[in-house]
């Protein structure tokens, strides 16, 4: 972070340094004794556009450097051994050879790093074996498909009814769909967590315990209703688009009204269905609340992404790099997702605010 | 609950429910459709703010294996607004009250929750929206890699809130981290700053700040591509510079989105936990959510949680109230 300032004021002054000289000469400029930097402005004040064409470049980078250098900066923790973790760097790992250089103005040195230190890849193995970090990987990974497939299903039957028909009482049933998106998870959370520990003998058959704690169930059941209102919003949107003519297509041609939906309405709404999974699937995987409370943490009890990570945190001494290994790994599924479905999440995020 | 149902049993079972659905009015199908989502809803969320509120007006139990004990109307809430209410140990340490510089020494605890809460979501959405609009700016114009800048302003928001709290932890831990130096460097910040109340909230706020900011540049974009084009030509033609076109044109115009989106922005900060939790605690940093797990988890007080709770759906109610009207003065017909 603290070399960023330098290199913007680098990129936007010494952009075309020579260029600017020569034109500036070309130009017969009376003053020729301006440096670079008072060159440039100058052409700024004479051109404004120049000015707000560097503005732009320069917060373009800016946003970059902000967004993507702590991932970096992670990976670099990642790839320290354990015992030089306290020597890790602004850009190098821990353990790089490193050589004081005076800088010139100011009375203080800078460590420059010279040539390559040890470097240790093996913690993206680590993190499998002290822990079986993919088991809970995987258990936030069939968490986050259920809920998605569930609210899908659940939000499509809603979105159908808000999107596309008319009946009485739809507005007060939307906005209560909406107001439950304003209350904070914690107001549920007492009721349910009673709910959940509580012994049902209905279950024992399905539950060797008895009760929904500690099962996937606690963690999923909560978290589809509470990214529904998202979904229901998204689906509505585009179910509401498609022309009511196809519709009675089908229906003529004899499916059931349930049958139009899911062969004539879903298919053609694919967009839509697509935007709503994948912006339901990033919430629930990366949700916290009910994540780290409806579960004791331990792998073989259902216990989601984060408990394996925060265990790095605590549980063992000081695992810093194993810790900036799993989030690696951890990261990795909704970076992917993000790459392949960004036209998605931008126009699901939009449709479901502008609805409101 | 009607899906399972449907897919366990076969088709000539599932055949007669969907003839009956058939010969039903319009209006009646339409009920029947929203069956699951309702039901679902009931029992998450309207079932449960209802108990909320019913175990809020009961007396705490600590000992008893019931957690409720009598009826004892609004006391709970009274003793938690009058700074009544003591907690166990870690809620009267002179570390939390002494450092934190807003909020007076020896304060209550739920009173430094609301500051805390409110602290973090005026100045998180202040913020965001600024970086926000720089961002959306920026995603606004047309240059070569446009999709790549937009997928790296992104991906902040999409990543757990356990992934960002950790890249904050090691940030600012004083063994591994650059960041503590640095802002020590600067004079801010104290030697273990995940341990100070102030330093922490700093910290917290910039997590914040990082993962969300992506979040309303995406709506303050949408904004501004919706504003018909033509209107800059027009303003060009006439000489307004852009700074002009970007107060005449841009800023009226995307108004109603942009408060739309900070109405969105505001409720999810004022439900801050996850990202405190994992990084500085809920001890040195305490918000209204926080404050709910402790007094159910440490002290085993579970009606006194659930008013808690309850208070803090009411605060948000309340600035989305402020809102929606701020939105109906604005623009007539947005909300």
């Amino acid at each position: 972070m603290s070399d960023r300032p330098v290199a913007d004021g680098g990129s936007t002054a010494d952009g075309d340094p020579t260029v600017e000289m020569a034109e500036q000469a070309e130009r017969d400029e009376p003053d020729l004794d301006r440096g670079v930097f008072e060159a440039w402005a100058a052409k700024a004040i004479s051109n404004p556009n120049r000015a707000y064409r560097a503005t732009f470049y320069v917060a373009t980078i800016f946003f970059l450097v902000t967004t993507l250098f702590p991932f970096y900066w992670l990976f670099v923790i990642a790839m320290t051994p354990r015992n030089a973790l306290s020597t890790t760097g602004v850009l190098t790992p821990g353990g790089t050879p490193r050589a004081a250089v005076d800088l010139p103005l100011i009375d203080a040195a800078l460590s420059v790093p010279v040539g390559l230190g040890p470097i240790n890849p093996g913690s993206f193995v680590d993190i499998f074996q002290t822990l079986p970090f993919h088991r809970y990987v995987f258990n936030s990974f069939l968490i986050a498909t259920v809920a998605t497939v569930a609210v899908l299903f659940v939000g499509s039957l809603a979105g159908y009814v808000f999107g596309r028909l008319d009946f009485r009482g739809r507005n007060p049933l939307l906005l209560l769909v909406l107001v439950t998106s304003f209350f904070p998870p914690a107001a549920f959370f007492i009721p349910l967590n009673r709910l959940f520990n509580a012994n049902v003998d209905v279950l024992r058959p399905l539950i060797s315990a008895g009760s929904l704690y500690n099962t996937p169930y606690a963690i999923f059941i909560p978290l589809s209703a509470i990214f529904l209102p998202l979904a229901i919003f998204i689906l509505m949107t585009f179910y509401s688009q498609i022309p009511d003519g196809l519709e009675d297509a089908a229906r003529v041609e004899g499916t059931t009204r349930i049958g139009a939906l899911f062969r004539v309405i879903v298919p053609l709404s694919a967009p839509g269905v697509a935007t709503a999974g994948v912006l339901t699937f990033i919430s629930v995987y990366n949700e916290y609340f009910f994540s780290s409370l409806m579960t004791d943490g331990q792998p073989g009890n259902w216990a989601p992404m984060l408990e394996g990570t925060l265990r790095f945190q605590g549980e063992f001494e000081v695992l810093y790099n194993l810790m900036a290994a799993s989030s690696i790994v951890a990261v990795l599924p909704v970076a992917i997702l993000v790459v392949v479905a960004q036209e998605k999440i931008v126009s699901g995020l939009t449709t479901g605010a502008v609805k409101e | 609950m009607s899906t399972d149902t449907r897919a366990d049993e076969g088709g000539s079972v599932l055949a007669r429910p969907l003839d009956w659905l058939e010969t039903q009015s319009e209006e009646v199908y339409a009920y029947v459709l929203l069956v699951p989502a309702f039901l679902l809803l009931a029992v998450v969320a309207f079932y449960p703010l209802i108990e909320t509120f019913r175990f809020s007006l009961l007396a705490d139990a600590i000992a008893s294996a019931d957690p409720f004990g009598e009826f004892v109307g609004l006391d709970n809430y009274v003793a938690l607004l009058t700074g009544d209410t003591n907690f166990t140990q870690q809620f009267v340490s002179v570390s939390l009250s002494g450092s934190f510089p807003f909020v007076g020494f020896g304060a209550p605890f739920l009173q430094q929750a609301i500051f805390v809460t409110l602290a973090f979501a005026i100045l998180s959405v202040l913020f965001e929206t600024t970086i926000g609009f720089g961002q959306a700016l920026v995603l606004d114009q047309d240059f070569y890699g446009r999709r790549w800048v937009r997928v790296a302003i992104i991906i902040p928001w999409a990543i757990p809130i356990v992934i960002q709290a950790m890249i904050f932890f090691l940030l600012f831990n004083p063994t591994i981290g650059f960041g503590t130096e640095f802002m020590r460097w600067l004079g801010v910040f104290g030697n273990t700053p995940l341990s100070s109340s102030s330093d922490s909230f700093v910290i917290v706020l910039v997590a914040d700040i990082w993962k969300t900011t992506a979040f309303m540049a995406l709506l303050i974009l949408a904004g501004l591509q919706s504003i018909d084009r033509g209107l800059y030509d027009v303003a060009k033609v006439s000489g307004a510079s852009p700074w002009q076109r970007f107060k005449y044109i841009t800023l009226p115009l995307v108004a109603p989105a942009l408060l739309v989106a900070m109405l969105f922005r505001t409720m999810d900060a004022m439900r801050i936990y996850g990202l405190i939790d994992a990084t500085a605690g809920c001890e040195t940093v305490p918000s209204l959510t926080c404050l709910v797990i402790i007094a159910l988890n440490e002290s085993r007080r579970w009606a006194t949680a659930s008013s808690v709770a309850f208070l803090t759906a009411v605060v948000i109610s309340a600035f989305v109230v402020v809102y929606l009207v701020a939105l109906r003065n604005s623009d007539g017909g947005v909300a």
